[in-house]
């Protein structure tokens, strides 16, 4: 089996690695550079806990191959806070309750990320339709929803 | 086997071919060992589960005409085979001009497999619960293919000859996917009926598209599609043709329901009786009858 | 910043909705679970041969194609461990001896470079099974035509409250002989008998179990795991294997998601077998989803008998039931929710007369083991529905019969024992208010159909009735304040509430307090598992015990310094203070360094430790032919949940639109966590109630994946759920607490199922109420064509 040397941009930082074409973004994210933020819930893109961002848009990296992903831009959860300041996503999350195990919670923030840089303004369906492909069972989803439209109004004031 | 899914992909060759011609020739050498990537949703799926154990996946997503998303007024609607369903939720011409299009592929999973999810890899995916299929199907769209002969045109009617399985032959590959100019005072619907209110696959799904047409006895044309209640995609003719020689009224769309639960053969699985599924068809084609018909008597 | 005043009194974080201490490290991706540690280049993966067949001996097993494989390190088989493991039955083999019970049943086990030669080895062995006729059916199971599944049952080691029936399938018969019932019928105006069928559900914890175990040549074994019961799974593996308890050594760190899947042992003693053949080498196991829905617990289903009758003023007079738990092919575990669901199987109502026969059976379907709610929620599925049909049998308001029966203070249990304190009367009423009860609103559109329900719950920790926490308290050179339990957190927010209290308990500002984490059963101190709602009442008692230890310490010392009475010195926002002199002095180095005495005469105390545990000492046998005496449980929490649905008449689907929960915790020790636990279950309880159910066929799992196991998404989450705290205290339960975590989802299913009924006037009964299942009752009862 072929070996791929690819490039790409992972949370800003440029990276140079070596993958097998079987290997997926999700196990070239853990196993290769140890970042583990990002989760193997079901390995078969229904759970959402292996969501990262690719080109700004949320993706289940258990379903792209590696491969796939050269001269990418990828963001992870380790990736959404800058210089030690949490992203409002994380900061509501936190404030509403709405972390239990944890798990999903990487997931979740990013493609709630998505979520507001591709439409900073969402009402309530609108968030329960991004998160649908997360899957979570602690919380209930009432408090990730909150900590949604929360985050969504603080960075609204931030512009005005 | 007792366990069906293996914790990882198997070991393949990932082949990114420079040319439409290349891609067509390597497939079809290796027939039966080699399959077009696109978006990888159901190809990953089936790989991790021990079903397909092709040595060779091949990405077409990046050939000549596969990203293009495009929309003129007399010629129609061009998706490329790799445009993501997200794109063509997004697209303003796919929303003002094929809205059952949209609002098709909003339906299926999530955001997040969305942006790897294509029509063409639902199409060729060919499963009768396919979510975008049956807005191809009435929205009479033609595909596009590169084989190994070169290019030729494939309407969609036709296309599907069982679960899974296609007139496709190998070393052919979808690159764009064609829509007519939509007709005047159009209107449509798509009913799918899941287990969860979102996200799922479907129990039964209604696909619904009507416009005036003069040619037509009753002055109106709708086409009828139904998704998990055969064995393929099913276009259900007998109610199209009962609804275009028949005058218009309610009477009118509940004999086209049962029509189109004559026509229908679901099975009992998982995700549902066949006598809820039968019972279902009546319903929900009914009222995505109804629906269609009031947006388009207003659009008219 | 401004002077407090001598008197005032510091925060007390016990009652505040502080945020979880662990939240920063979850959202910024940096909290480490079981598989994010990195073991190096020499770890090894490890797969399993399971059984292809529900019930078949296993007359040969051929591991030479696997072994000769390169990169494969070990195989082991059911040779390699002949030992049997169990919680309260010892029952099962860690991997297959003579014959395999279900579908999944480890057989062997590969450890190998990498998982797809693991999986490549697993293949090569060869298993010759010789089938043999399965039970499908726990009724089935329990009758003398049915096979028997553990011919050796009598054998087994047993704990002296579980009673297995020999030479049958019954595992454990529960009884409650309480009153005459035969006689009491008589005397009821009306009487509802019905039968419910639950369905397996599974977990479904977010994170799929995996376990790393790594035996070094001394014999010494060290596992990490996602785990909810480190000191369980050290000492169950240890008996299994024969090894002392100290000789294992158990890392739990966090873990995404448990709901009981993860306490006591499934796949964790697999990993240590396999390990024990490549000495100093770790050996990865994790499963895949597909294997997480069936190869570890599921809650099993079970087929529940209810004939239960009222007086014609409403008050119940008689109920009898039998209840026969679908334990599955190992109840090692599962004997004991169907003996806690015996001496609860009144519910939380005085009923002067009952009668119970609760039975475990074992089937051949994948193993039953604790879930959140532990029996209950199975249990009240069909018992609140019956008092719900009660009350309209005597034309009596369903919240109304329940004022009249629910358990009040002072009142006699079903096993005799005296109901303690209890404020379910008011999660009655506030529940009832909080939904409007009584109050139709119109449908949101013509084709729907609205209605509420209300169900009430109760469910006491079922554990053995000495199940012991223990905690410790150092406190460190800077005043800050380090607890140690063995208490996991699970998501329900144990080591914030841990460190609530301890700061609470001692006098120290909040954020001066730090838990010991992960869980390592090396240094933790000991807890019998996280599990039964348990931790913040005993893990809580013992967490207060520990600080109070260190406080008396220290105040012992500083009393001598000042030569003053203890009694007048307290410890407030981290110093210690004297009420009498007004002298004050920060607990900082003291607690390490001790104090010297006036006139550099020497010095006086030393670091200080503080160590507390807490074990109930009263909770007494019942009679196995009666199933009463004086105390059954430590305590119960009590609850209501009400629901207003929507039923479309299209489809039959049900949409949940909202929610109220109101349960009796004693004392909410973080409010905001308390109430989030209500919020999770309620929608674990929805999602059970709409959508879940494992397929068995034939004990073959049809639907072993998310595609067709489906859990409530954002989209099924109601719009909104009211929560509603009562407390009244828990004599022995810190600032009067117990437990909340399970209780969440117990009345869940119920609550629908009798909002569906008000809804359509049809009682829908077994859940799940798919939108199939509630559309065919209507066709079937003609209200839809």
């Amino acid at each position: 089996m072929t070996i791929h040397q690819i490039t790409l941009t992972i949370n800003g930082g440029y990276e140079q690695v070596d993958v097998p074409a079987n290997m997926t973004l999700l196990q070239m994210l853990r196993d290769k550079l140890s970042l583990t933020g990002t989760k193997n819930g079901c390995n078969a893109g229904e759970c959402g806990a292996c969501t990262v961002l690719l080109d700004g848009e949320p993706i289940n990296s258990c379903m792209i191959l590696a491969v796939e992903c050269a001269g990418a831009d990828i963001v992870t959860v380790e990736g959404l806070a800058h210089d030690g300041v949490l992203d409002p996503v994380q900061q509501t999350i936190i404030e509403h309750g709405a972390v239990q195990c944890g798990f999903c919670t990487p997931g979740i923030l990013i493609s709630a990320r998505g979520l507001l840089d591709r439409n900073p303004n969402p009402s309530e369906d609108e968030i329960r339709e991004a998160l649908v492909g997360n899957l979570c069972r602690c919380t209930g989803y009432l408090r990730i929803i909150d900590a949604v439209k929360d985050a969504a109004s603080r960075q609204q004031a931030l512009l005005t | 086997m007792t366990i069906n899914a293996h914790p990882e992909l198997p070991a393949f060759d990932y082949i990114r071919p420079a040319s439409l011609m290349e891609a067509s020739r390597f497939l079809a050498q290796h027939t039966g060992d080699a399959r077009p990537l696109l978006g990888g949703t159901d190809i990953f799926v089936r790989m991790r589960d021990g079903i397909w154990h092709d040595h060779y996946l091949v990405d077409v997503k990046r050939l000549d005409g596969s990203g293009e998303l495009y929309f003129d007024p007399t010629a129609g609607l061009t998706i490329g085979a790799g445009v993501n369903m997200n794109r063509v939720v997004a697209s303003p011409d796919v929303q003002q001009h094929y809205p059952l299009l949209a609002e098709a592929c909003r339906s299926v999973a999530s955001y997040q497999l969305r942006t790897r999810a294509t029509i063409a890899g639902n199409i060729c995916n060919a499963s009768p619960a396919g979510d975008t299929i049956g807005a191809c199907l009435v929205l009479e769209a033609t595909l596009m293919v590169h084989g190994i002969d070169g290019f030729r045109q494939v309407p969609l009617s036709g296309f599907f000859l069982g679960p899974g399985k296609t007139v496709l032959q190998p070393g052919d590959i979808v690159t764009t996917i064609h829509f007519p100019p939509p007709p005047k005072s159009h209107a449509g619907m798509y009913i799918k009926l899941g287990r969860n209110q979102k996200s799922d696959l479907s129990i039964v799904g209604v696909t619904v598209y009507g416009f005036p047409d003069s040619k037509a006895a009753s002055g109106y044309r709708f086409r009828i599609a139904l998704a998990s209640v055969a064995p393929v995609p099913l276009v259900v003719t007998a109610a199209e043709d009962y609804l275009a020689g028949n005058a218009i009224q309610p009477t009118a769309f509940k004999g086209a329901a049962r029509l189109a639960q004559e026509a229908c053969n679901p099975i009992d699985d998982v995700r549902g009786s066949a006598r809820y599924r039968k019972a279902m068809v009546q319903r929900l084609t009914e009222k995505a009858l109804a629906i269609t018909w009031d947006q388009m008597t207003k659009r008219e | 910043m401004a002077t407090r005043a001598r008197t005032e009194k510091a925060t007390h974080p016990v009652g505040d909705s502080v945020p979880r201490i662990d939240a920063e490290e979850k959202v910024n991706g940096s909290a480490l679970f079981a598989d994010d540690f990195q073991f190096g280049p020499g770890m090894l993966y490890a797969r399993i041969k399971r059984s292809a067949y529900p019930h078949a001996l296993i007359k040969r097993v051929d591991t030479s194609k696997a072994r000769a494989l390169p990169g494969v390190k070990a195989v082991v088989t059911g040779d390699d461990t002949p030992g049997f493991i169990g919680l309260y039955l010892q029952d099962r083999h860690i991997f297959c001896r003579d014959r395999a019970r279900y579908v999944g049943d480890p057989i062997a086990g590969v450890a190998a470079i990498n998982e797809e030669i693991a999986e490549q080895a697993v293949d090569l062995i060869e298993v010759e099974y010789e089938p043999l006729p399965g039970v499908f059916d726990p009724e089935y199971g329990a009758s003398p035509e049915a096979p028997l599944l553990h011919p050796e049952l009598s054998k087994y080691e047993v704990v002296n409250f579980i009673f297995p029936e020999p030479d049958s399938n019954i595992s454990n018969h529960f009884r409650i002989r309480k009153g005459d019932v035969e006689a009491a019928w008589a005397q009821c105006a009306a009487i509802v008998e019905r039968k419910y069928r639950i369905p397996h559900v599974q977990h479904v914890p977010i994170e799929p179990h995996v376990a790393v175990a790594k035996v070094e040549e001394s014999g010494k074994v060290t596992l990490w795991a996602s785990s909810q019961s480190p000191f369980a799974q050290r000492n169950l593996i240890a008996k299994a294997l024969g090894k002392s308890q100290s000789d294992i050594q158990v890392v739990a760190p966090f873990v995404g998601g448990g709901f009981g899947s993860k306490a006591g042992v499934s796949m964790e003693a697999l990993a240590v077998v396999i390990a024990m053949k490549v000495k100093g080498r770790p050996v990865k196991l994790r499963l895949t989803r597909e294997e997480e829905f069936f190869t570890t617990f599921v809650r099993q289903g079970v087929v529940t008998h209810f004939k239960m009758g009222c007086d014609k003023d409403g008050r119940l007079i008689a109920m009898e039931n039998k209840f026969f738990w679908d334990g599955g092919a190992y109840t090692e575990y599962g004997v004991n929710m169907t003996r806690a669901a015996g001496y609860s199987s009144s519910g939380p109502y005085f009923v002067p007369n009952i009668k119970t026969d609760s039975y475990c059976v074992y089937t051949n379907h994948p193993v039953s083991g604790p879930m959140r709610g532990f029996g209950m929620p199975e249990m009240h599925a069909g018992l609140e529905q019956c008092i719900d049909e009660l009350a309209y049998a005597i034309a009596m308001d369903p919240v109304q019969f329940r004022k009249i029966n629910c358990i009040k203070t002072g009142e006699t249990l079903v096993t005799g024992m005296t109901m303690h304190p209890t404020g379910l009367s008011e999660c009655l009423t506030k529940a009832a208010e909080a939904i409007a009860w009584g109050r139709k609103d119109p449908p949101s559109a013509p084709n729907k159909r609205r209605g509420k329900g209300i169900a009430l719950m109760w469910k006491a920790p079922a554990m053995p009735p000495n199940a012991g926490s223990s905690a410790k308290v150092d406190l460190n050179e800077d005043g800050t304040v380090t607890v140690s339990v063995g208490g996991q957190d699970i998501g329900q927010g144990t080591f914030t509430v841990a460190a609530q209290m301890a700061a609470a308990a001692l006098g120290v500002p909040m954020d001066w307090v730090r838990v010991n984490t992960p869980l390592n059963t090396d240094y933790s101190p000991y807890e019998w598992q996280t599990v039964a709602s348990r931790l913040t009442w005993s893990m809580g008692n013992a967490v207060v015990a520990a600080a109070r230890d260190a406080r008396q310490q220290i105040l012992e010392m500083v009393a001598k310094a000042w030569d003053e009475d203890p009694e007048y010195l307290d410890i407030i926002d981290g110093k210690v203070i004297s009420y009498k002199s007004e002298e004050s002095i920060s607990l900082k180095n003291i607690v390490v360094y001790g104090m010297s005495l006036p006139n550099d005469q020497g010095w006086i105390g030393g670091p200080v430790l503080g160590r507390g545990n807490f074990m109930p000492t009263y909770v007494t046998g019942l009679d196995p032919e009666t199933g009463q005496g004086p105390r059954a449980v430590v305590h119960y929490t009590t609850g209501a949940q009400a629901v207003e649905v929507e039923v479309d008449m299209d489809t039959g689907k049900v949409e949940v639109l909202r929610g109220v929960a109101a349960f009796d915790v004693g004392k909410a020790i973080n409010p905001d966590m308390v109430r989030a636990q209500m919020e999770g279950g309620f929608v674990q309880g929805i999602s059970t109630a709409l959508f879940e159910g494992l397929q068995l066929k034939e004990g073959f799992l049809q639907n072993s994946s998310f595609v067709d196991y489906r859990i409530a998404t954002s989209s099924d989450a109601p719009l909104a759920i009211h929560t509603i705290i009562v407390e009244v205290p828990q004599d022995d339960g810190p600032w009067g607490a117990r437990g909340i975590g399970e209780h969440a989802m117990v009345p869940t299913i119920p609550a629908i199922a009798n909002a569906i009924y008000d809804a359509i006037g049809i009682r829908v009964g077994s859940p799940p109420f798919s939108s199939e299942r509630v559309f065919l009752v209507m066709q079937d009862a003609g209200l839809v064509d």
